[in-house]
C-alpha cells in the first residue's frame, strides 16, 4: 500500500491553508471560464497561465487540477442550459440534457450531471491513485524507440479521432509538428526553418499557438457567422437538485459511464468523444424506456457526463506516467510542467514525489469542492450564459492578449497570435479539428528526440523501430488506432442519428 | 432508403475554395521541403537536424496531395459549428477584418500608447464588430476592462505590461 502512505503525504501538501485556496481559485475560475460559451477546458488552462507566473509549482498544479476538473463541469451547464456543446464530448450533454431542459427538468439535468461528474471524477481519481504508480515502474524501462512509437500511437489515435476525418486530422497535426520545428535544434545547435527572424530562435511558444487557434480563431469566426437574435437561454429556477426517481434511474449510468470512460483516457485512445457515445447507446439498450431517448431522457445525460469526467481522470494516468498527453488539455498541462521546468514521466514520481501526489490528493479536493459549488450555486453560473456576446468575446480577446505579450513582453508574439488567429478561422470554416496541431506543437519536439536518440543507439540501423519487441507491438496498434475508431465512430453515429430520427419523425 | 429524386446522379463540381485550401497545404510542404535542404547535415551524428524536418515535410506534400484528390472528387468542408454560430447564415467576412484591424492596430501602439489604450481599442473594435453600437457605453467599457486587467496583472500577479501614456500615473 505504498501508494497509500504517498497520497496521505499528498493531502498533507494539499490540505494546507494557501493550498485549499489555490484549489478553490482554481475550479472557481474552471467553472467560470468553462461556462463561458467559446472557451473549453484547454483555453481555460491556456489563459490562466499567466496568473500562476509568480506562484511555486506545487500551488500552481494544485490550481491547475481545479481548472482541469473545473472546465469540464462548467462545460455541461452550456450543453443543458443553452444547447451547444463546446466540445464534441458535450454533444449527447447537449443532445438529450437541453432536451429535459425544455421540459422544464433543467434542475434535474444539471443534478445529474453535476454528482454523475463527482462520482465519475472520483472514482476516475481512484483509479489513477493505484495504477499510476504501478504504470510509471514498468515506463522507467520503455527504451526510446518503444516511446517514440508510443508517441506515433498517440498522434494517430488524435488524429483520427478528432474531427470528421483522419485525413484532415493528420494534415492538421502536420501542421502543429511543423510550428514545433521551429527554432534552434537541441541537438545540434543548428537553427531551422527562423527565417532570419531573431525571435524565432527561441522556436514558437505553444501558448501563442493556442490562444491563437482556439480563442483568436474562435473570435474571427465566430464574428463571421454570428447568430443574430441572441442566445436561447433555458431559465432555471431554483438549484440543481433531483428527485428520488431520477436518482434511481441515475446511478447505474454514472458507474456505467465511469467504466466506460477512464479506460479509454487512459490508453491514449483519443480522448473523451468515443466512450461518451458508446455510454449513450448502452443506456439506451439497457433502458426500461428507449422511447424517451432523443426526447430527454436523464440516463443519457448520466452516463454520458460520467463517461466524459471519468475519462478526464484517466486521461491523466498517461500524462504522469508517460509523459504522454492524450487530449489538448492535458498537452496544456504538459506544457505547463515544462514551463515549471519539470518533465512528466515515469521519474517524476520519484524526483518530485510531493508535488505528483499534491496533485493527484488535490483533484479528490477539487471535485468535492465542484459539487459543493454547483449544486447550490448552478442559477447563478447560468447567469453567466446571459453576458452580451459583444462584451463577452471582447473580453477574451483582451485576455488572450495579456496570456501572450507576458510570455516575453513582446509584441511580435502578438503579431504571431494573429496570424495563428487567422489560421484558427481557416480550420473551423474548413472542418480541421485543432487539438491535433496542439499536440503535434508540443509533442513535435519530444518525437523528434526520441527518434534521433533510438537511432543513434542502434548505430544508424532504422530497422530497430521493428526488432525492437514493444515498439513493434505499438507500431501495430498505430495501424490499428487508424482504422478502429472509424468503426466505432460510424456505428455510435448512426445509433445517435437514430435517436434523433426517431423522435423527428415521432413529432412530425 | 434513400429518395432516388433527391439522390445526387453524378459527383458535386470540385468547390474552388476547398481545391485552394489543398494547394495551400501543398504548398506549405514545399516550403517546408525547401526550408529543409538549407538546414546543414549535423556533424558526428548519425540523424542530423535534417531527418525529422524531412519526414515532416513529405508527410505534409503527400498529406496535401490526398486532400487536392478529395476535394477534386468533390468532397466540400463544413464549416464548423460552434455556440455562439448561426450555420443557416451567409458568411459575413467584414466584421472579422474588423477585429483582426482593430488588433493589429492595437498591437502597434501598446508600446507607445500603454497596455490600457492598446487593449482598450481591441477591446472596442470586437465589441463594435459583435454588434455593439452603444459607442460610449462601449468605449467605457472597453477603457474599465483595459485599465482593470492591467491593475490586476502588475499589481496582484506582478506581470510587467507596458505603461505608455499612463507612465507615472499608475
Amino acid at each position: 500500500m505504498e501508494a497509500l502512505s504517498s497520497l496521505l503525504t499528498g493531502f498533507e501538501t494539499a490540505l494546507t491553508p494557501m493550498n485549499l485556496l489555490w484549489a478553490l481559485v482554481g475550479v472557481t475560475l474552471g467553472t467560470l471560464v468553462g461556462v463561458l460559451p467559446g472557451i473549453g477546458p484547454a483555453l481555460t488552462v491556456a489563459l490562466l497561465l499567466p496568473v500562476t507566473a509568480k506562484l511555486p509549482p506545487v500551488s500552481a498544479f494544485i490550481m491547475f487540477a481545479g481548472i482541469y476538473y473545473g472546465g469540464m463541469f462548467g462545460g455541461s451547464t452550456t450543453s443543458i442550459l443553452l444547447n451547444t456543446p463546446g466540445e464534441s464530448s458535450s454533444i449527447i450533454t447537449a443532445l438529450e440534457g437541453n432536451r429535459m431542459a425544455r421540459k422544464g427538468r433543467a434542475a434535474a439535468a444539471l443534478a445529474t450531471a453535476a454528482i454523475g461528474s463527482f462520482v465519475a471524477g472520483t472514482i476516475g481519481t481512484i483509479l489513477l491513485t493505484f495504477a499510476a504508480p504501478a504504470i510509471a515502474n514498468v515506463a522507467v524501462q520503455i527504451p526510446p524507440s518503444a516511446k517514440f512509437a508510443l508517441i506515433l500511437l498517440a498522434f494517430v489515435t488524435i488524429s483520427a479521432t478528432f474531427g470528421s476525418s483522419p485525413l484532415r486530422g493528420l494534415i492538421s497535426l502536420f501542421f502543429g509538428l511543423a510550428i514545433g520545428l521551429v527554432g534552434t535544434d537541441l541537438q545540434s545547435g543548428q537553427a531551422r526553418f527562423t527565417l532570419g527572424v531573431p525571435e524565432l530562435l527561441d522556436g514558437i511558444d505553444f501558448v501563442t499557438v493556442v490562444i491563437g487557434l482556439f480563442a483568436v480563431g474562435e473570435t474571427l469566426y465566430v464574428a463571421s457567422r454570428l447568430r443574430k437574435g441572441g442566445a436561447n437561454v433555458i431559465k432555471l429556477a431554483g438549484n440543481a437538485r433531483m428527485n428520488r426517481e431520477d436518482w434511481r434511474r441515475s446511478w447505474k449510468p454514472w458507474l456505467r459511464g465511469t467504466a466506460l470512460g477512464f479506460p479509454f483516457g487512459a490508453v491514449p485512445a483519443g480522448g473523451a468523444e468515443i466512450p461518451t457515445f458508446l455510454s449513450y447507446t448502452l443506456e439506451r439498450k439497457l433502458s426500461k424506456h428507449p422511447e424517451e431517448f432523443g426526447k430527454g431522457a436523464i440516463e443519457g445525460v448520466a452516463g454520458p457526463e460520467a463517461a466524459n469526467n471519468a475519462s478526464a481522470a484517466g486521461v491523466l494516468v498517461p500524462l504522469l506516467t508517460l509523459g504522454l498527453p492524450t487530449s489538448a488539455t492535458a498537452a496544456m498541462l504538459l506544457a505547463a510542467f515544462q514551463g515549471y521546468g519539470l518533465q512528466p514521466g515515469p521519474l517524476l514520481f520519484v524526483t518530485n514525489s510531493d508535488l505528483v501526489w499534491g496533485l493527484i490528493a488535490s483533484l479528490y479536493i477539487g471535485n468535492v469542492m465542484l459539487l459543493a459549488l454547483n449544486l447550490p450555486l448552478a442559477p447563478v453560473w447560468a447567469r453567466l450564459l446571459l453576458i452580451p456576446r459583444p462584451f463577452l468575446y471582447a473580453a477574451i480577446l483582451v485576455f488572450s492578449t495579456v496570456g501572450v505579450y507576458s510570455l516575453n513582453n513582446s509584441v511580435f508574439d502578438l503579431y504571431l497570435l494573429a496570424l495563428f488567429g487567422l489560421i484558427g478561422y481557416g480550420m473551423r470554416r474548413f472542418d480541421f479539428p485543432v487539438t491535433p496541431a496542439i499536440i503535434g506543437v508540443i509533442l513535435g519536439p519530444a518525437a523528434e528526440s526520441q527518434f534521433r536518440t533510438a537511432v543513434q543507439a542502434s548505430s544508424g540501423d532504422f530497422t530497430v523501430f521493428l526488432r525492437q519487441p514493444l515498439s513493434a507491438f505499438l507500431l501495430v496498434a498505430v495501424l490499428a488506432a487508424l482504422v478502429v475508431p472509424q468503426l466505432f465512430k460510424a456505428r455510435a453515429r448512426r445509433l445517435a442519428a437514430q435517436g434523433a430520427g426517431t423522435d423527428e419523425t415521432k413529432r412530425a | 432508403m434513400t429518395d432516388p429524386s433527391v439522390a445526387p446522379t453524378h459527383r458535386p463540381r470540385p468547390s474552388v475554395p476547398d481545391l485552394l485550401v489543398a494547394l495551400g497545404v501543398l504548398l506549405l510542404g514545399g516550403l517546408l521541403l525547401a526550408g529543409t535542404l538549407q538546414i546543414p547535415f549535423g556533424i558526428n551524428a548519425v540523424v542530423g537536424p535534417r531527418a525529422f524536418p524531412l519526414i515532416v515535410s513529405a508527410g505534409t506534400l503527400l498529406l496535401g496531395l490526398a486532400l487536392l484528390v478529395s476535394a477534386l472528387q468533390g468532397h466540400r468542408a463544413e464549416p464548423a459549428v460552434e455556440e455562439d454560430t448561426d450555420p443557416t447564415q451567409p458568411a459575413d467576412l467584414r466584421p472579422a477584418a474588423l477585429i483582426l484591424g482593430g488588433f493589429l492596430l492595437g498591437a502597434a501602439l501598446l508600446q507607445p500608447l500603454g497596455f490600457v489604450l492598446g487593449t482598450a481599442l481591441m477591446y472596442a473594435s470586437v465589441g463594435y464588430a459583435y454588434g455593439e453600437r452603444r459607442l460610449p457605453l462601449l468605449i467605457g467599457v472597453a477603457l474599465t476592462v483595459a485599465l482593470l486587467t492591467y491593475v490586476v496583472f502588475t499589481r496582484g500577479l506582478g506581470l510587467s505590461l507596458p505603461p505608455g501614456l499612463l507612465n507615472g500615473v499608475l
